[in-house]
C-alpha cells in the first residue's frame, strides 16, 4: 500500500485550505471504509489524508430549530440508524442506514463518507432523497448548500469543488409519512445492493389519490434515481391497479447494468418488484 | 468419566480464544524479511526471457528467484505436472515449464527487508511473453482441434473412468420411467479464515525448516525436498495452529517457495528468516477449487420403484494441472450412482484440463458432485413414480453383503437402510413442516435492519426435500494409506504421563483432542495426562493427509495400536515404556480400466438430509430453515465434534448450494474477493439438528467411521428437491442464485 501522510486539522478553514494546497493529492476521510480499501487496491494515491473527525459540528444528531435533522460529516451508520428520534421522525432513513454492511462496519462508516463516495449503491442516499435532503459544503469560498440530487454526478462524482468538503447534512421532516427501504442482496446481511428502492409516502388531500409520494432508485443507474413517472401515477391512483402501473413506471425509470451480480433484466424486474411491496408497506401505515 | 463418547472441550480451546495460538501469519522470528509472489496474471502463455536486474537492484531486495533457482521445477500430489515457477532454466523440470495455465500460476519470487519493498520490486521483473490461446471450460476443452494445456498428454482429458456392469439395453427396455437430464455444479472457493502464509528458515542444525499450515506435513517435505533436490531429512515442516484447510491445504501453495529462497539466500550467505502472506486476493486466485462438474444422466425403474438401469457421463473441470483430479474423479464414479442396487450400471467419468482455477481437494471430494447426480436423479424418478422418494430410496439401497458397481461386495457395516429409516421417523415427527428441527440453545436476537433478502414479504412459498449419500473413509484405489503413532509412558509405579507423536494436523476439526481421548481410553487414564507432540515432521512419523475422513479412523487405529503396546511394555517393567505402531488398513485395488472392476475403498460412512425451504418466488431468494442430518459414525468419540463437523458441513454446503457463485471469464477469476465471492452469513445458515447413529464400524477404532465430509454430500439435491417441492421447477444446476431461480420461475404457472 502506497504510504501517506496523516493530517487532522481543527478548523474548516485549515482542512479546505489544507485540500487546496494538496490539490487533487489529498483526500477528506471519515470512518475510511471506502477510501483505505481504494489506496489498498491501488484505485487512488492520496499523499495526504485530511481526517475529518476533530472538525466543529461534525458529530451533531440533532433536530434544529425548523425540525429539521442535522447530521453532521463524521456521523455514523449506526449513530443514525440506532437513534430514537430518527427511527419515529425519519424511520425510512434509519432502515436505509441500517442496511449498510455489517454492524461492526456501521460503527465506522459515516453518512457523509457514503454520500461523498457518490456510489450508485450508496444504501443512505434513497432514502435522503425521499426526504429532500440537502448538503452543506465548506470550501475557500465559505460554506454553501446544495439539493442532494445535485450533489451527485456520477459514479464516484460529486459536486465538490477543488478545496471543498462536506460538513452537514439537512433532512426535512415530513409530517405524517411513512417510509420503507427496500434492498435487495445475495446474502441477509452484508452485500452490496443488487438494486434497492427507498419509497416516502403521506397524506396530501390536494391529489386525487389522498397521497403523495417519492420514490427514489439505488444502483440501476450511474447515480441514485428518482422515478417521477411512478411518485405522479401513484398520486393519482393508489388501486392495485395504479399500483402495478406506477410499479412498472419505476421499472422503466431504471437503467441498470449488467455486471457479476445480476443482470439489467433481473435488476429491472425487482425494481418492479420491490416498488409494489414498499408501496403497499407503506399504504398500510399512512392508510391509503 | 470415559474419555471417549465424552464431550470434552478442545484441547487447542483455550490458545485459540485467548490469541495465544500462533497462526503461520503471527510467527515473529528476530531478523525476518519479506516474501512477496509474482503471479502470471496471464491466463495462457510461454515465457520466453525473464529479467530480473531491475528487481535485483531494487532498494531492501535481498533476491529475486526464477524457474532457473529450482533443482526440479515441479510438484503434484498424485501427477507431477505443475512447475513450482513457471519459466525456462532450471535443470530440470516438468514438461513444458515455461508456460503459465492460469493467472493463479507463479512466475518469481522477491525478498526484501520489508513486504512493501518486496512488493515494489515485483513490477519491475521483465517478462517476454507469448500468449497462447485459451482453453475456457469443459466443452471447449473437448473440442477436437482445442489447444492442448499439456502437449506432452497428449489430449486434455486428463483421467477416464468406466463403469460396465450389466446390460444397460435390457434395463431400460424392462423401466416403466426413464428420466434423463443434464446437471451443472460450480466451482467452490474454500474461503478458509487463514489465507496461506508461512516462515522459513536455517535451523541450528543446518535443515530448513518451513513453520506453514497444511494438511499432510511428510508430503508437503516430501515435495520440497524432491523440488530442491535435498534428502528429505533437510526439511523440516512443522505446523503451528492452522486456520482451516477443507481440502483447499493439500496442495502447495507456499511451502516449497519459501524453502527454496531459504536455501538459496543461505547459499549466498544470507540467514534471515523469510516470512510470506498472500493477500485474500492472492489465495482466492492462486489456489484450487472444488470441480465444476458437467453430466448428463439418464435412469430407468420399473413400476414398483426397482432401478433397472443407470446411465451417467460427467466431466470435471480440473483447470490447469491435475493436483488431485485423478482421485476426486475416483470419488466421483461412484457417487454418481448413489448407495443403489442396479444390475446394469454404466458410467464414463472424466477430468480435463483447461485454463481455469485448478480443480482439487474440497470436502467430499468429488462426493458431492457425483451425489447431485444421483440424488436428483432419484428424486426425479419418485416423482415420475409417483413414489414417495423416501420409500423409493428403500427399495433400492445397498445392504449388508450387497455388491458394488465395481463387482465387489461393500466392506461390513452397510447402513444406509437404518439411515434413511431414521430420516422418515424425523421427518414425522413434530412441526407442521414435518422436520423436527432442533432449536439450538439461544435464541439469536434479529437485527430491526434485516436487509437483502429480507427486503421480500409473502408470497413465499415452502418446500421440503430429501437426499443420502455414503462417502468413503480413507484413500482408496489402490494407495497404500498408513498412519504412524508413538506412545511413551512415563512414571514409576503408576503411568504419570503418556507422551503421544502424532503427526496429524489440526486443522480445526479436533484431531488432537480424538488422538489424546482414544489414548486415553485405551490406556485408563484422565486425558489430562496424555500430552501431544504434533504436527512436526523431525517429531512424529508420518500420519498421511487429514483429507477423505480419515483421521480419526487412521490415527484413531494407530494410537490406538500404539498404547495397547505401549501398555503391554509397561506391564513387562519397561521405564520408560516406549511403542510405536504403524496401522495398515486393508488393502484396496485400482480400477480396471475398461469396467472399473476392483474393491475400491476401505469403508464408508453413511448419511441422509431432509431441508426445508422458503422460496420468494417475485425475487427469487431461497431460504434454507432447516435440515437434519442423519449420520452413521459408528462410534462418536467426542459427539460435540461430531455435531460440530455436521453443522459446519451443512452450512458449507447450503453455501455451495444457494450463495457462492465463482465465476470465471475466459480464464479469469471475476469473483477474487470476498465481498464479490459471497459466502453465507450466520443468518443464512439454517438450523442444523444433527442426529448421530452409532453402528459400529467393524475396521474403525472402537468402532468409529470417518464422518465429517458426508453431511456435505447430499444437502444440495436435499434442497433443490425442497425447492421443487415449493415452485413445482426442478434446478439442474448449482449454485441457485436468486436470478437464476427467477428465471427459472419465469412462466411457472401457480
Ligand atoms: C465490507 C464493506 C461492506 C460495505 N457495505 C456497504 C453497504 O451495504 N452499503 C453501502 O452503502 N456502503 C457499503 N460499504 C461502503 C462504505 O462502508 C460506505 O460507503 C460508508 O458509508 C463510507 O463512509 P466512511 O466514513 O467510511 O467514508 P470514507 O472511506 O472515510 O470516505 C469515503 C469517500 O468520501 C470522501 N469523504 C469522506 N468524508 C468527506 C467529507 N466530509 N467531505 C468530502 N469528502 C469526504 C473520502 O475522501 C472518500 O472518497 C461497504 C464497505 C465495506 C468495506
Amino acid at each position: 500500500m502506497q504510504p501517506f501522510d496523516y493530517i487532522k486539522p481543527q478548523t474548516l478553514e485549515e482542512a479546505s485550505a489544507l485540500l487546496l494546497q494538496h490539490n487533487g493529492q489529498a483526500r477528506p476521510f471519515a470512518g475510511c471504509t471506502d477510501l483505505l480499501i481504494r489506496i489498498e487496491r491501488g484505485f487512488v494515491h492520496p499523499q495526504v489524508v485530511v481526517d475529518v473527525k476533530d472538525l466543529p459540528g461534525v458529530h451533531d444528531l440533532l433536530v434544529v430549530r425548523n425540525g429539521d435533522l442535522r447530521i453532521g460529516a463524521a456521523v455514523t451508520m449506526n449513530q443514525v440508524a440506532l437513534n430514537p428520534t430518527v427511527q419515529s421522525g425519519w424511520p425510512l432513513l434509519a432502515e436505509g442506514c441500517g442496511s449498510v454492511a455489517s454492524y461492526q462496519l456501521r460503527n465506522r462508516a459515516t453518512v457523509g463518507g457514503n454520500l461523498c463516495n457518490a456510489s450508485p449503491a450508496a444504501d443512505s442516499a434513497p432514502a435522503l432523497i425521499c426526504y429532500g435532503a440537502s448538503v452543506h459544503i465548506f470550501g475557500p469560498d465559505g460554506p454553501r448548500t446544495l439539493p442532494l440530487e445535485a450533489f451527485f454526478l456520477g459514479p464516484g462524482r460529486t459536486a465538490l469543488q477543488a478545496g471543498e468538503l462536506l460538513t452537514a447534512i439537512t433532512v426535512p421532516f415530513v409530517r405524517g409519512s411513512a417510509g420503507h427501504f427496500l434492498k435487495l442482496g445475495r446474502t441477509t446481511i452484508g452485500d452490496i445492493s443488487l438494486m434497492n428502492v427507498a419509497v416516502l409516502g403521506w397524506p396530501d388531500s390536494d391529489v386525487p389519490s389522498g397521497s403523495s409520494w417519492r420514490i427514489a432508485l439505488g444502483s440501476v443507474a450511474p447515480t441514485v434515481i428518482r422515478a417521477p413517472e411512478a411518485e405522479r401515477l401513484l398520486s393519482q391512483d393508489t388501486s392495485p391497479a395504479g399500483l402495478e402501473a406506477a410499479s412498472q413506471a419505476a421499472a422503466a425509470a431504471a437503467r441498470p447494468i449488467d455486471d457479476i451480480r445480476a443482470t439489467a433484466a433481473y435488476r429491472s424486474d425487482m425494481v418492479r418488484v420491490l416498488t409494489r411491496r414498499g408501496v403497499e408497506r407503506v399504504l398500510e401505515e399512512i392508510g391509503g | 468419566m470415559r474419555a471417549v463418547g465424552s464431550s470434552i472441550s478442545r484441547v487447542d480451546a483455550r490458545d485459540k480464544v485467548t490469541g495465544a495460538a500462533l497462526y503461520p501469519g503471527d510467527i515473529e522470528r528476530p531478523g525476518t524479511v519479506w516474501m512477496k509472489t509474482l503471479f502470471a496474471e496471464r491466463v495462457h502463455a510461454r515465457i520466453r526471457a525473464i529479467d530480473t536486474a531491475a528487481a535485483e537492484a531494487a532498494p531492501g531486495v535481498l533476491g529475486v528467484f526464477t524457474a532457473a533457482d529450482l533443482p526440479f521445477n515441479g510438484f503434484g500430489l498424485n501427477v507431477v505436472d505443475q512447475p513450482v515457477l513457471c519459466g525456462p532454466g532450471a535443470p530440470s523440470a516438468v514438461p513444458d515449464a515455461d508456460r503459465v495455465r492460469w493467472p493463479g500460476d507463479r512466475v518469481a519470487l522477491v525478498v526484501a527487508e520489508t513486504e512493501a519493498q518486496a512488493a515494489a520490486a515485483l513490477p519491475l521483473i521483465r517478462i517476454q511473453w507469448e500468449d497462447l490461446p485459451v482453453v475456457t471450460g469443459i466443452e471447449a476443452a473437448r473440442q477436437p482441434d482445442a489447444p492442448l494445456l499439456h502437449p506432452s498428454v497428449g489430449s486434455n482429458v486428463l483421467l477416464e473412468y468406466h463403469v460396465r456392469r450389466g446390460d444397460l439395453a435390457a434395463g431400460f427396455a424392462q423401466a416403466a420411467v426413464i428420466v434423463e437430464q443434464t446437471y451443472h455444479t460450480g466451482a467452490q472457493e474454500h474461503a478458509y479464515l487463514q489465507p496461506e502464509a508461512g516462515v522459513g528458515y536455517i535451523d541450528a542444525l543446518g535443515r530448513i525448516v518451513v513453520e506453514v499450515a497444511g494438511q499432510w506435513a511428510h508430503k508437503d517435505r516430501q515435495q520440497i525436498a524432491a523440488a530442491l533436490k535435498l534428502p528429505e531429512e533437510q526439511v523440516v515442516v512443522r505446523y503451528p495452529a492452522i486456520g482451516g484447510a477443507f481440502g483447499g491445504r493439500e496442495d502447495m501453495s507456499v511451502q516449497i517457495v519459501l524453502a527454496l529462497a531459504v536455501w538459496r539466500l543461505h547459499q549466498r550467505g544470507i540467514d534471515r528468516p523469510i516470512k510470506i502472506i498472500w493477500s485474500r486476493r492472492e489465495s482466492i486466485i492462486g489456489h484450487h477449487k472444488r470441480h465444476p462438474m458437467l453430466a448428463r444422466a439418464k435412469w430407468g425403474a420399473a413400476a414398483d420403484g426397482r432401478l433397472t438401469a443407470q446411465q451417467v457421463d460427467f466431466s470435471l473441470d480440473g483447470g490447469a494441472y491435475a493436483s488431485t483430479s485423478t482421485k476426486v474423479l475416483g470419488n466421483a464414479l461412484l457417487a454418481a450412482l448413489g448407495p443403489y442396487d442396479c444390475a446394469n450400471q454404466w458410467v464414463d467419468g472424466r477430468a480435463v484440463y483447461t485454463n481455469n482455477v485448478p480443480g482439487g481437494a474440497f470436502r467430499g471430494f468429488g462426493g458431492p458432485q457425483g451425489h447431485f447426480i444421483a440424488e436428483m436423479q432419484i428424486n426425479k424418478l419418485a416423482e415420475a413414480l409417483g413414489m414417495d422418494p423416501l420409500e423409493l430410496r428403500l427399495r433400492n439401497c445397498w445392504q449388508e453383503g450387497s455388491i458394488q458397481p465395481t463387482r465387489s461386495v461393500l466392506p461390513a457395516g452397510v447402513t444406509i437402510d437404518p439411515v434413511l429409516r431414521r430420516l422418515r421417523q424425523e421427518m414425522a415427527e413434530g412441526g407442521d413442516s414435518g422436520i423436527a428441527a432442533h432449536r439450538p440453545p439461544f435464541t439469536v436476537e434479529r437485527s430491526p435492519f434485516r436487509t437483502s433478502l429480507d427486503a421480500s414479504a409473502p408470497p413465499r412459498l415452502r418446500g421440503v426435500g430429501l437426499a443420502c449419500c455414503f462417502k468413503n473413509v480413507g484413500f482408496s484405489l489402490g494407495f497404500r494409506d498408513i498412519c504412524h503413532a508413538t506412545v511413551e509412558l512415563y512414571g514409576d509405579g503408576e503411568i504419570q504421563r503418556a507422551v503421544v507423536r502424532h503427526a496429524a494436523a489440526e486443522v480445526g476439526q479436533g484431531a488432537h483432542t480424538v488422538i489424546a481421548q482414544v489414548a486415553a481410553e485405551t490406556l485408563g487414564l484422565p486425558v489430562g495426562r496424555v500430552e501431544l507432540i504434533v504436527q512436526d515432521t523431525a517429531e512424529t512419523g508420518d500420519s498421511g493427509s487429514v483429507s477423505a475422513s480419515r483421521m480419526t479412523f487412521m490415527a484413531g487405529n494407530a494410537v490406538k495400536g500404539a498404547a495397547e503396546a505401549a501398555l503391554a511394555r509397561w506391564q513387562d517393567e519397561e521405564r520408560p515404556a516406549i511403542a510405536h505402531f504403524e496401522y495398515v488398513p486393508r488393502r484396496t485395488t485400482p480400477y480396471d480400466h475398461d469396467t472399473a472392476e476392483s474393491d475400491p475403498n476401505i469403508t464408508y460412512g453413511y448419511c441422509a438430509q431432509a431441508a426445508e425451504v422458503e422460496v420468494d418466488p417475485d425475487t427469487g431468494h431461497v431460504h434454507v430453515l432447516r435440515v437434519v442430518s442423519v449420520n452413521d459414525v459408528g462410534a462418536a468419540i467426542n459427539p460435540q465434534q461430531v455435531e460440530g463437523q455436521i453443522e459446519g458441513a451443512v452450512a458449507q454446503s447450503v453455501g455451495w448450494t444457494t450463495h457462492e457463485n465463482f465465476v470465471q471469464q475466459d480464464g479469469r477469476v471475476l469473483t477474487d474477493q470476498l465481498s464479490t465471492y459471497l459466502i453465507p452469513t450466520v443468518v443464512d445458515v439454517a438450523l442444523v439438528k444433527p442426529v448421530i447413529l452409532e453402528y459400529p464400524d467393524p475396521q474403525g477404532p472402537l468402532g468409529a467411521r470417518g464422518m465429517a465430509e458426508m453431511p456435505f454430500i447430499p444437502t444440495a439435491a436435499a434442497i433443490v428437491a425442497a425447492v421443487h417441492d415449493a415452485t413445482g421447477v426442478w434446478f439442474d444446476e448449482i449454485p441457485l442464485t436468486p436470478e437464476r431461480v427467477w428465471r427459472g420461475l419465469q412462466g411457472r404457472t401457480d
